[in-house]
Parts: C-alpha cells; sequence; structure tokens
C-alpha cells in the first residue's frame, strides 16, 4: 500500500514536474551552427550585436574624428621613424614565442590610446554589479563607450599583435553582453557574463596587457 | 516500480535516436541549414559513424540531422534538471557547440546520446553552481515552479510537496531521480553518463527515494514507516 501510493506519486511527478515546454529548436540551432561553423547566418547569444547605437551621434563623431587625428599623427611619427636611424624595437615580451604576451611595439598614439583603454576597461569589469536590478544606467554607457573603442582598436595597428587581438575579441564579446545586460536586467545574462570572464582568463590577461602597455 | 525499465521515448524525441541511423542530405556548407533543406535534401539514411565523419569534414547538413535526431531529449534533460526553459535553451545550445567541438574525441564506446548527455550533465551542473548563488537572493514566490495540473487522483498539496522535495535533494541524487524515475533512462544508461558503477546509481536512486519518503512523511504518515 505505502509503496503503491509512492510509487502513484512519482508516476504524477514524470507528468507534472517540471513539465518541459515546446522549445524554437529551429533557433537553437541558429546558434549552434554560428557558434560553431561561423558565418554570417546565424547569430549566438553571446555574440549578438546589440540594436543600435547606444550613442549620440554627436559622440560617435567626436570618437571617429579622435581615431583619424590618432592615425594622422601614428603615420607622421611612422614616417619620422623611418627618416631617423633604425633602433631595435622595444618590446615588453618576454621569451619568444609566448603567445600570451602583448607586443607593445604600437605607434606611441595608439599605446597611449590603448592604454588608457585597458585601465578603463580593467576598472569596470572589475565593477561588475553582482545584482542586475541595482545595476547603474552609467554603468551601461561606460560600457557601450568601451565598445565603440574596442572596435575602432580592432581596426587599428592596436589590434596587430595576435595576443592583443585575441583580448580585444574576447572583451568586445564581453562587453557587448555588460551592454545588452541594461537593457534585460537577466541574471542568466549577468551569470553568462561572468562565465565568459572566467572561461576566457579575461581580467589577468587584461591586467597584463595593461601592465605591458602603461610600462611602456 | 519497475527498477531498471526501458526509457521510453517522449513525444517529442524522433525515431533517429533509438536506431542509430539517421536521414542524410548533400553537403552543403556555404548555406544556412534550417529543417526545410534538410527535408528537402534528405534522400536516404547514413549510419551514425558516417554522419559523425561527415559533422567532422565540416557537414553542416550532417551536423543539423545529428541535432534534429538528439536536440529534444537533450533539452528536455536541462529542463527537467533547471526548471528553467531559458536556461535550458541556453544549456542545450552549450551541450551541442561542446560537443560539435569536441566530437573529433568520441571514440563510439558508448551510444553518441550517452555521451551527448554526459556533456548536457556536465554542462548543467557547472552552470547551475553559479545560478544558484544568484537564485538563493530571490524572494519564495519566484522558487515556485508551475505545476501541470493535468494527473488527477494525487493530493495537490502532496504533489507540490514532492516537487520541493524534489528540488531540495541534493545534486547527485536529484539527477539520478530525474533521469530514472522522471525521464525513464536505465540504471545503464545513467551510470554510463554519470560514470559511475551501476550499483551506485542503484544505491542513489534507492536513497533519493528514502529522503522523499521522509519528506513527505508529515502529510503521508506511511511514507515513513
Amino acid at each position: 500500500m505505502t509503496d503503491e501510493r509512492f510509487d502513484e506519486l512519482m508516476r504524477d511527478a514524470k507528468k507534472t514536474y517540471r513539465t518541459p515546454p515546446t522549445a524554437d529548436f529551429d533557433a537553437m540551432w541558429d546558434s549552434i551552427e554560428a557558434a560553431h561553423f561561423g558565418g554570417a547566418t546565424g547569430t549566438t547569444r553571446l555574440r549578438e550585436r546589440p540594436r543600435g547605437s547606444r550613442l549620440p551621434a554627436m559622440q560617435w563623431m567626436g570618437i571617429a574624428a579622435t581615431l583619424v587625428v590618432g592615425i594622422g599623427i601614428g603615420r607622421l611619427s611612422l614616417r619620422l621613424e623611418h627618416a631617423a636611424p633604425a633602433a631595435p624595437p622595444v618590446t615588453a615580451m618576454g621569451p619568444a614565442g609566448s603567445a600570451d604576451r602583448i607586443d607593445t611595439t604600437m605607434a606611441r598614439p595608439y599605446e597611449i590610446e590603448t592604454s588608457q583603454y585597458l585601465g578603463q576597461t580593467a576598472a569596470l569589469l572589475v565593477s561588475l554589479p553582482t545584482e542586475t536590478r541595482t545595476a547603474d544606467p552609467q554603468f551601461a554607457m561606460r560600457a557601450a563607450d568601451l565598445l565603440t573603442r574596442t572596435r575602432l582598436l580592432m581596426d587599428s595597428p592596436a589590434a596587430n599583435d595576435p595576443a592583443m587581438r585575441s583580448l580585444l575579441d574576447d572583451l568586445e564579446l564581453v562587453l557587448m553582453q555588460v551592454v545588452r545586460l541594461q537593457g534585460s536586467g537577466s541574471r542568466t545574462d549577468l551569470d553568462l557574463i561572468n562565465r565568459a570572464l572566467e572561461q576566457r582568463d579575461v581580467i589577468p590577461r587584461l591586467r597584463t596587457a595593461a601592465a605591458a602597455t602603461s610600462a611602456n | 516500480m519497475d527498477p531498471d525499465r526501458r526509457a521510453s521515448p517522449s513525444p517529442e524525441q524522433t525515431p533517429g535516436d533509438h536506431d542509430r541511423t539517421f536521414l542524410a542530405g548533400t553537403a552543403s556548407n556555404s548555406q544556412h541549414v534550417n529543417r526545410s533543406a534538410v527535408a528537402l535534401q534528405s534522400s536516404y539514411r547514413v549510419s551514425e559513424p558516417d554522419l559523425i565523419a561527415r559533422v567532422l569534414a565540416g557537414d553542416r547538413i550532417a551536423a543539423r540531422e545529428l541535432y534534429d535526431a538528439h536536440s529534444p531529449r537533450v533539452f528536455r534533460l536541462a529542463f527537467r534538471l533547471t526548471g528553467d526553459a531559458d536556461l535550458a535553451r541556453e544549456f542545450t545550445q552549450d551541450t551541442f557547440v561542446r560537443a560539435f567541438g569536441q566530437l573529433a574525441r568520441f571514440r563510439g564506446d558508448s551510444a553518441l546520446s550517452t555521451w551527448l548527455h554526459r556533456i548536457t550533465v556536465t554542462v548543467v551542473a557547472n552552470a547551475m553552481r553559479k545560478v544558484k548563488r544568484f537564485r538563493e537572493r530571490e524572494t519564495d514566490l519566484e522558487d515556485v515552479h508551475p505545476i501541470n495540473s493535468d494527473g488527477p487522483g494525487v493530493d495537490p498539496v502532496l504533489r507540490e510537496r514532492l516537487h520541493r522535495a524534489i528540488d531540495g535533494l541534493s545534486e547527485i541524487y536529484k539527477t539520478t531521480l530525474i533521469m530514472h524515475d522522471i525521464e525513464g533512462y536505465t540504471h545503464t544508461e545513467i551510470a554510463e553518463v554519470l560514470g559511475v558503477a551501476e550499483g551506485t546509481c542503484k544505491s542513489r536512486l534507492s536513497q533519493a527515494r528514502a529522503q522523499l519518503r521522509a519528506a513527505l512523511s508529515d502529510l503521508a504518515p506511511e511514507f515513513g514507516s
């Protein structure tokens, strides 16, 4: 009798305990396909670009202007360097072939911009809110600004170094999630950010890179 | 209760999950693969090892075939273990991304489904530890799972208490109980998925049931005897 009643209860649980809902398997496949095979056909949840710009047009123009000036100064300084007697490049790299080290032999304007960017990004990620409902709106704006600068740096000579490039790729991913966090307010998103930070070892790499660039 | 019954196919499960043969189409790696494309191009059956070989060669159609065959059961398992549709979706995606990334390491010692479910359980267990940290801060109201009222004859209070008791089991007992009693895996399958001996699996199930009985004993005193 006892066993029968318990068995009846467990049979009921089979039907009633966490009954799986219907799922959009095609949408899930899109994410899996994009993550595994790459390409432009699908978008993963992690790599989804935020919809629309979160920065005012004037801010975009200011950033673009800064970049143009930076590129101009960089090219000018490169020409001057070529005109002067060649000197061995100064790098912050350790033993040759160490893929995790950041090659900081970039033009001075990029060096300064990269150093500032890395420091600010490290500060932002370290102060990531632990609770979405208490997230500061300014936080998302800072993240959006840093995301823009990440993408600009990815298209600059600063990203010529593979390790720096890899770091920027990861930071772009993380910052995109941080920007989205403000809109979604989802705990899962916050958890994903923390997971991405841990799995990709982002904070230690960021600090190493920041230290390397600021030392120059 | 039958201690080691065979897993019964779920309504969402495809026949391919059992006979380990799949509909397969021609490779087309340059285009997005959707269900209709697979259906149009599917014309003959290939074995699971062949399908795996094609996935390893970069065949998206073959990958989609594997996904179609296994994703419903992976999603079901992820949902039963998490009770959260968003998380289940996320973990299903993670499972397949990991599985495709590590497919070259699959040696065929066990069924592909077993290997996939092992990844699922690992993904869920690792992620849920972090998710729990956030959940602990939530109110009791948010912890209440909606209950499917299908199943007359069982006292709703007892049912709710049982669900709570299952939620409260420790991870190893809960996983074993859900896989066996709720999802219908055999002890052999669970042992392979969890990487433990069958005896261990049976012992865990027995312990889990004993804990549930104890948790319900105030409502149903005979369970405590």
